[in-house]
C-alpha cells in the first residue's frame, strides 16, 4: 500500500518534469523557426529573384563562391595530415596542439581579422613582401581559411579516429605499406567524416564575415556585401544576397545528413 | 621454415611480457592462457604491430627486428576477422593476392567461393573467419598468427569449425601460432601447446604433456585438472615416492621430485571406480569412500567421490555406459583405485615460482 503510493507519486513527478522539457525545447525550436518563417513571407519572392541577377549580387557571390573553395582546398590540403596525426597519435603534448586548432573557433573572428591584419597587412609580411593582402582575394582566402579549417581538422581528426585500427594492422600484415593502406583502408573509411567535413568548413568560409571584414573588405563577399547593402540601401536590399546565403548553407546541411548514412554501415545493420 | 623467438620482452606501465622463447616449425603452436596473459601482445610482438623492448624474431633465419609489418610476412588474422568493411568478400580476399590461382584455391577449400560477391556486413561469424583466414593466406605469408579465431562464434559452430581449421591449418606448410583461452581449442588446433600466465610461458610441449604431466599447479589447473592434492613425502627411491595423503598412504611416480611436500594430481578420466566382486590388488592405491553427487552431463557422468581417510573430494569422470554397468545409481559404497602411472606429481618449488 505504502509502496504502491510512493511509485504513483514518483511517476507523476515524471510525467510533470516531462512536459517541462517538452515544453522548453518547443519553444527553441519555434525561436528557430519564426526568424525563417519571416524570411519567406515578409519579401515577395518576385522581388527577390528580380533582384537576383544584379551585378552586386552576382560579383558578390562569385567572390564568395572563388574564396570558399580555394579556403576548403587549402584547409584540406593542410588540415588532413593533422587530422591523421591527431587521430593516431598518443604524444603527449597532443591536448596542447588540439587546443591550438580550437583556438580559432573560440576566437571572435573580428578579433582574428586584426591579428590576421597585424601580420599580413602592410604593416607586416604584405608590406614586407609588397603584396597588397588587404584589398585581394588572398585576403578573403587567408581569412576564411583562418576561421574555417579548424572545422576541418576536427571532423576529419573524428572521421579518422572512427576507423577501426586494427583494419590498418591488418592491411599491414598483409605486406601493403603505410601509404596502400592509407589510400585503400583508412581513407575510403573515413571519407564520408572527412567529406562532412569539407562541407562545414565550406559552410563555414562562405558565411565568415567578421575576420574577412578587417583583413579585406574589398573585393566583397557575400557577407560583406550583405553589410554594405544594409548601410546603404536598407534591409530590402540586402535581402536577395541573404537568400544565396541561405541557400547555401541549407544545401550543405542536407549534404551532411546525407553523409550521416554511411553506405556499407547501411548495409551491415 | 621456422619461427624463432628468442629473449623477447615488451612492458607498458601496466604490463611485462617475456623473456618468451619459443621455436615454432611448420606446425601449429596453440598458445593457451588466460585472458590479460600476454598471448595478444606476443602476436603483435611478431607481427610488428607492437615494438619489443629486448629479443629478436627470426622467420626462416631472417631477423624481423625493425622491420615494419608488411615486410615480415607474417599474416595476423584478428578475432573477429578484421575484413575491411567497405568491401566485398572478393575485395577482401584478393586485397593482397599473390595470384588468382591461389584465390580460387583458397576460396575452394574454405568454403567462401559462394560469398565472393556479398558485403562484409552481411556474413555470419563463422563466413567471416574463413573469409578473413583466405584473405591471410592468399596473401602466401611466411607465418600465419591467429588470435582467438573463434572466440566469438556460437557453440555448435565453434565445434564443427574447431576440426574444419585444424585440418586446414595442419596441412599448412608454414609455422602457425594459434592464440586461445579455452583449452579444448588448444589441444584440438595445436600440435604442441604453450601455456601462457603474467607474460611468460610457464609450460610448452606436446597435449599429452601439458595435460597429463604439468610442470606447475597453475598449468594443472589451468588445464582442468580439479583433482590436485598436497601431500607429504614419506619415502623415495629410484622407482617412485610414498606419498602420505590424509590418513592414506599412496604410491606415486618419482620424476626426481625433491621437495618433502609436493602437489599431486590425476585426471578425472583416471580414477578406475572398481566393480564391487573385482580382486582388489592394494598396491593400486585403493580407497573406499562413498559417493557424494553424481551428475549427467550430457554425454559423461561427473561422480564426486569422498574417500573415508581424506578431507577432499575426488572427482571422477565416466562415459555413461560404464556407469549404468557398474550400477553407481543404487551404490554409494565404491572403491577406487588411483593407480601409480595415472598419478602425477608436481614438485613443490613448481609452486612457488607461481
Amino acid at each position: 500500500m505504502f509502496q504502491t503510493d510512493s511509485t504513483t507519486e514518483t511517476f507523476e513527478s515524471r510525467t510533470d518534469w516531462y512536459r517541462v522539457g517538452l515544453t522548453l525545447g518547443a519553444l527553441l525550436l519555434l525561436y528557430y523557426l519564426v526568424p525563417l518563417a519571416s524570411l519567406l513571407l515578409s519579401q515577395s519572392p518576385g522581388a527577390v529573384v528580380e533582384r537576383l541577377g544584379d551585378g552586386y549580387v552576382i560579383a558578390a557571390t562569385r567572390n564568395s563562391l572563388v574564396t570558399a573553395t580555394a579556403s576548403t582546398l587549402l584547409s584540406a590540403t593542410f588540415g588532413l595530415p593533422l587530422a591523421y596525426w591527431l587521430a593516431r597519435t598518443n604524444f603527449g603534448g597532443k591536448n596542447a596542439i588540439l587546443t591550438l586548432v580550437l583556438l580559432p573557433l573560440v576566437f571572435p573572428p573580428i578579433v582574428s581579422g586584426m591579428l590576421l591584419l597585424q601580420v599580413f597587412g602592410p604593416a607586416g609580411l604584405g608590406g614586407l613582401l609588397s603584396v597588397e593582402v588587404t584589398r585581394s582575394l588572398v585576403g578573403i582566402v587567408l581569412a576564411q581559411t583562418f576561421v574555417a579549417s579548424p572545422f576541418f581538422v576536427v571532423t576529419a581528426k573524428a572521421a579518422f579516429e572512427s576507423v577501426d585500427r586494427r583494419l590498418e594492422y591488418a592491411s599491414r600484415s598483409l605486406g601493403k605499406d603505410g601509404e596502400t593502406t592509407f589510400r585503400k583502408v583508412t581513407l575510403p573509411l573515413a571519407k564520408p567524416g572527412i567529406v562532412a567535413g569539407l562541407t562545414l568548413t565550406f559552410a563555414r568560409a562562405m558565411g565568415e564575415f567578421g575576420a574577412t571584414l578587417m583583413l579585406a573588405y574589398y573585393p566583397r563577399t557575400l557577407p560583406v556585401q550583405i553589410w554594405q547593402s544594409f548601410l546603404t540601401d536598407g534591409l530590402d536590399a540586402a535581402f536577395p544576397v541573404a537568400v544565396v546565403l541561405v541557400g547555401v548553407a541549407v544545401v550543405s546541411l542536407l549534404v551532411i545528413n546525407a553523409l550521416g548514412r554511411n553506405p556499407w554501415r547501411g548495409e551491415s545493420e | 621454415m621456422t619461427l624463432e623467438i628468442s629473449g623477447l620482452k615488451a612492458a607498458n606501465d601496466a604490463f611485462t611480457l617475456g623473456p618468451i622463447d619459443l621455436t615454432v616449425d611448420e606446425e601449429i603452436l596453440s598458445v593457451l592462457g588466460p585472458s590479460g596473459c600476454g598471448k595478444t601482445t606476443l602476436l603483435s610482438l611478431v607481427a610488428g604491430i607492437l615494438d619489443a623492448d629486448a629479443g629478436t624474431v627470426h622467420l626462416n633465419g631472417t631477423d624481423l627486428t625493425g622491420l615494419p609489418p608488411e615486410d615480415r610476412g607474417t599474416a595476423y588474422v584478428f578475432q573477429d576477422g578484421a575484413l575491411f568493411p567497405h568491401m566485398t568478400v572478393r575485395e577482401n580476399v584478393t586485397y593482397a593476392a599473390d595470384s588468382a590461382a591461389v584465390v580460387d584455391e583458397l576460396t575452394e577449400t574454405l568454403a567462401v567461393a559462394d560469398l565472393m560477391d556479398r558485403t562484409v556486413g552481411t556474413l555470419s561469424g563463422g563466413e567471416r573467419q574463413r573469409v578473413a583466414l583466405a584473405r591471410a593466406l592468399a596473401a602466401r605469408p611466411d607465418a600465419l598468427l591467429l588470435d582467438e579465431p573463434l572466440a566469438n562464434l556460437d557453440a555448435p559452430i565453434k565445434r564443427r569449425l574447431r576440426f574444419e581449421l585444424r585440418d586446414f591449418l595442419s596441412q599448412l606448410d608454414i609455422p602457425v601460432v594459434y592464440v586461445t583461452h579455452d583449452q579444448r581449442q588448444a589441444t584440438t588446433m595445436g600440435d604442441r601447446i604453450a601455456v601462457m600466465r603474467d607474460g611468460t610461458v610457464r609450460q610448452a610441449g606436446t597435449a599429452e604433456e601439458i595435460f597429463e604431466r604439468p610442470a606447475t599447479r597453475f598449468v594443472a589447473e589451468f588445464t582442468g585438472s580439479v583433482n590436485l592434492f598436497t601431500a607429504d613425502v614419506l619415502d623415495r627411491d629410484d622407482d617412485g615416492l610414498c606419498l602420505a595423503w590424509g590418513d592414506t598412504v599412496l604410491d606415486a611416480p618419482a620424476y626426481g621430485v625433491e621437495s618433502d611436500t609436493v602437489w599431486f594430481c590425476i585426471r578425472p578420466e583416471y580414477v578406475m571406480l572398481l566393480r564391487e566382486d573385482r580382486p582388489v590388488d592394494e598396491r593400486d592405491n585403493v580407497l573406499r569412500g562413498r559417493i557424494r553427487r553424481r551428475v549427467y552431463q550430457g554425454d559423461d557422468y561427473v561422480v564426486e567421490f569422498q574417500p573415508d581417510a581424506v578431507a577432499d573430494p575426488i572427482e571422477i569422470r565416466l562415459p555413461t555406459p560404464v556407469y549404468e554397468r557398474l550400477s553407481l545409481d543404487d551404490r554409494d559404497r565404491v572403491r577406487v583405485s588411483l593407480k601409480k602411472r595415472a598419478i602425477h606429481v608436481v614438485d613443490d618449488a613448481g609452486v612457488r615460482s607461481e
